[in-house]
């Protein structure tokens, strides 16, 4: 069982590889993916839990590919954090696969599309070398980039150009980082690189690397200047949503882990925590501001996510130990609530032939399981009392100081404002529609929710299962917090009600999208904001 | 100090691809310019603590002098990946072409407004 981190890799891949070669009558085909779905994803599952159970017991695997010394060739490395995200994506992966097979129409490609996109974001988690990360996203865009013009019609085809393209050029960047770094230290492992750079001498020649890295990284996380290609890749018109909850539950999550990563080995050398809590908290506020402005409801949920982001980002850079395992958390609840959101609004989709926010009504008398799943996740997302994002918004509160405290707060009531926007498609008088769904394609976003409730319920349980970390929320400050809770939502409602919806910011919001060229530019500008910060500031 | 050196032309060539994607329109230009910096990472890649006395890494029995070989490894992989890349967007831009039936990025994001609509 040593190998047994190549294997969570290597699986998915090859079985996915041999998938796209499938070709039989559609009932066949539907049995045959069935069976692989379930049997590979268990092995997954039952091979991430023995990963995690393992690395619990006796310490972080340390694995070197091809048996080369330490710091020459690859190697994996599967740590807490590392084990926890790779349990967080089979998971939803599995929700995923599971939703995508209830459609009326399935397709072997998807499918193996999906396999092998999964296996490379478990390498993405597990790789402890700047190159092979490199070669894992750089695939991974690849992959991406056809699933979201999997129907090859107009606006998907703009959406999935944008998306290769922007993702490639950053990349770019990000190697171009890692030669000159190699050119300095020799190394591109990451565990040898902290080792060299805690003692290196000439910090000014750092400065170029880390900027150029870091730029990459942020693109890829969707920090302010940089989100333009995330809304339309997250929620293209014509992608099935199980894409686009595994794009914005997960792939996303991959950049920010990145950042955790990167910010990791840096962090003898630069101080950088002010500029990303500045930096987070200005994405969140753009990002809730767009998203109450959109009309369609995929669009509104893929802005939700930038908002998320900048919040996750505020919690890891606010250099305290609770706030970090708060960001981290709210990362893995993240993932459940919006994958939720995004596979109701697929189910939701299907059945009113329409994305537009105003023409859905009366989802909860249609439709009350997948009513019910949606009204949790919007619990979750908004940070209600018992819910799993309220305990991971508390930490990150418990670690804030001065003024991040009150951003934070700003944050939540944006977040509530958007959701009380979402949540009117769940009420009032709808068209008269038949909404026939299976009972099994509303399974997958039943448990999800579920999952939102024990991840609230038992936070104490699963933190220190999932990080090795005690930390139980003292009563009196969960009660204040969540008095706050509804003294914003009050707020959120009468800002709602008496600003949002009188004032039309769609066509504000519209104006400020940017184009190919736009986006370089900005990741110029970015790029050298952020070398003059450093070299100013952070030294 | 020597000007003229690999990673200098690499920084240099690096960067006039990057202009290229930021104030070209087309396409395939800015599909090129991806190319364009592509070759200069190779160059930089390879030219990290290179001297002319250097000889290739291939004979494994004690030679002095040997270039770094690893680079040279990560070199060749990138180089497949970069065939990999241009092919896909190459191919992808066909299909947006036939949609489109422009190669212009501001004319297509304007259609691509227009369509939502």
């Amino acid at each position: 069982m040593n190998n047994i981190l190549i294997y969570l890799v290597l699986f998915p891949i090859l079985t996915g590889s041999f998938l796209g070669l499938l070709k039989c009558k559609k009932s066949l085909k539907q049995r045959i993916l069935t069976i692989i779905t379930i049997f590979m994803q268990s092995a997954l599952l039952a091979g991430s839990f023995y990963v995690l159970t393992f690395v619990k017991n006796s310490g972080t695997i340390i694995q070197n590919i091809g048996n080369w010394p330490d710091f020459i060739g690859i190697t994996l490395k599967a740590d807490m954090y590392a084990v926890a995200f790779v349990l967080m994506s089979i998971c939803l992966f599995t929700f995923a696969m599971i939703y995508q097979l209830t459609e009326s129409h399935i397709e072997a490609r998807i499918f193996s599309l999906l396999l092998i996109l999964e296996g490379l974001i478990i390498g993405i988690f597990v790789s402890n070398d700047l190159f092979n990360i490199f070669v894992l996203i750089e695939v991974a865009t690849i992959v991406i980039s056809l699933l979201i013009m999997y129907k090859k019609d107009t606006i998907s085809t703009y959406d999935g150009m944008l998306y290769l393209l922007v993702n490639i050029t950053a990349m770019s960047l990000f190697l171009f980082g890692i030669g000159m770094l190699y050119k300095m230290t020799g190394v591109i492992d990451l565990t040898g690189l902290k080792d060299i750079l805690s003692v290196f001498p000439d910090k000014k020649a750092l400065i170029v690397p880390y900027g150029l890295m870091l730029t990459a990284v942020c693109l890829k996380s969707a920090v302010l200047p940089l989100f333009s290609w995330l809304p339309h890749a997250h929620a293209t018109p014509s992608a099935p949503s199980a894409i686009s909850a595994v794009l914005s539950g997960i792939y996303v999550k991959s950049g920010i882990y990145l950042f955790l990563r990167i910010q990791n080995v840096f962090s003898d050398v630069f101080d950088t925590y002010f500029l990303f809590l500045i930096l987070g908290f200005v994405t969140a506020v753009a990002g809730f501001m767009l998203a109450v402005s959109q009309k369609d409801i995929k669009l509104l949920l893929a802005y939700s996510t930038i908002s998320q982001i900048g919040m996750i980002m505020m919690g890891l850079s606010m250099n305290s130990v609770s706030a970090y395992i708060g960001g981290v958390y709210h990362i893995v609840n993240h993932a459940f609530f919006k994958s939720c959101l995004f596979l109701t609004a697929g189910i939701i989709i299907d059945a009113y032939k329409t994305r537009n926010i105003d023409s859905i009504r009366g989802v909860f008398k249609k439709h009350p399981i997948v009513a019910i799943a949606c009204v949790i996740s919007i619990l979750g997302i908004t940070g209600a009392p018992l819910l799993n994002g309220s305990i991971s918004k508390y930490w990150i509160s418990y670690g804030a100081k001065g003024w991040a405290e009150y951003a934070l707060i700003i944050i939540n009531i944006g977040t509530m404002a958007i959701f009380l926007k979402f949540s009117t498609i769940l009420f009032g008088k709808g068209p008269d529609i038949k909404m026939n769904i299976s009972k099994i394609r509303s399974l997958p976003v039943l448990i999800l929710s579920v999952m939102c409730l024990l991840g609230g319920i038992l936070s104490e349980p699963i933190i220190s299962f999932l990080f090795n970390v005690q930390m139980s929320p003292n009563l009196i400050d969960y009660l204040e917090k969540s008095l706050l809770f509804f003294i914003s939502l009050g707020i959120a409602y009468l800002l709602y009600r008496f600003v949002i919806s009188k004032v039309n910011l769609y066509k504000i919001a519209s104006r400020l999208e940017l184009g190919f060229n736009g986006v370089c530019i900005s990741m110029g500008v970015f790029l050298l904001v952020m070398i003059l910060y450093i070299r100013v500031f952070a030294m | 100090m020597e000007l003229i050196t690999g990673e200098n032309i690499s920084i240099l060539i690096f960067f006039v691809g990057f202009a290229g994607l930021m104030l070209k329109r087309n396409v395939i230009k800015s599909i090129i310019c991806i190319g364009i910096m592509q070759v200069a990472i190779i160059i930089f890649f390879l030219s990290v603590g290179l001297s002319p006395e250097n000889v290739p890494p291939i004979d494994a029995t004690g030679l002095q002098n040997v270039a770094d070989p690893l680079p040279q490894a990560l070199m060749i992989t990138d180089i497949v990946i970069g065939v990999g890349v241009t092919a896909t967007a190459l191919s992808l831009f066909i299909h947006m072409y036939h949609q489109f039936g422009t190669a212009d990025w501001e004319k297509a994001f304007k259609l691509r407004k227009d369509s939502e609509e």
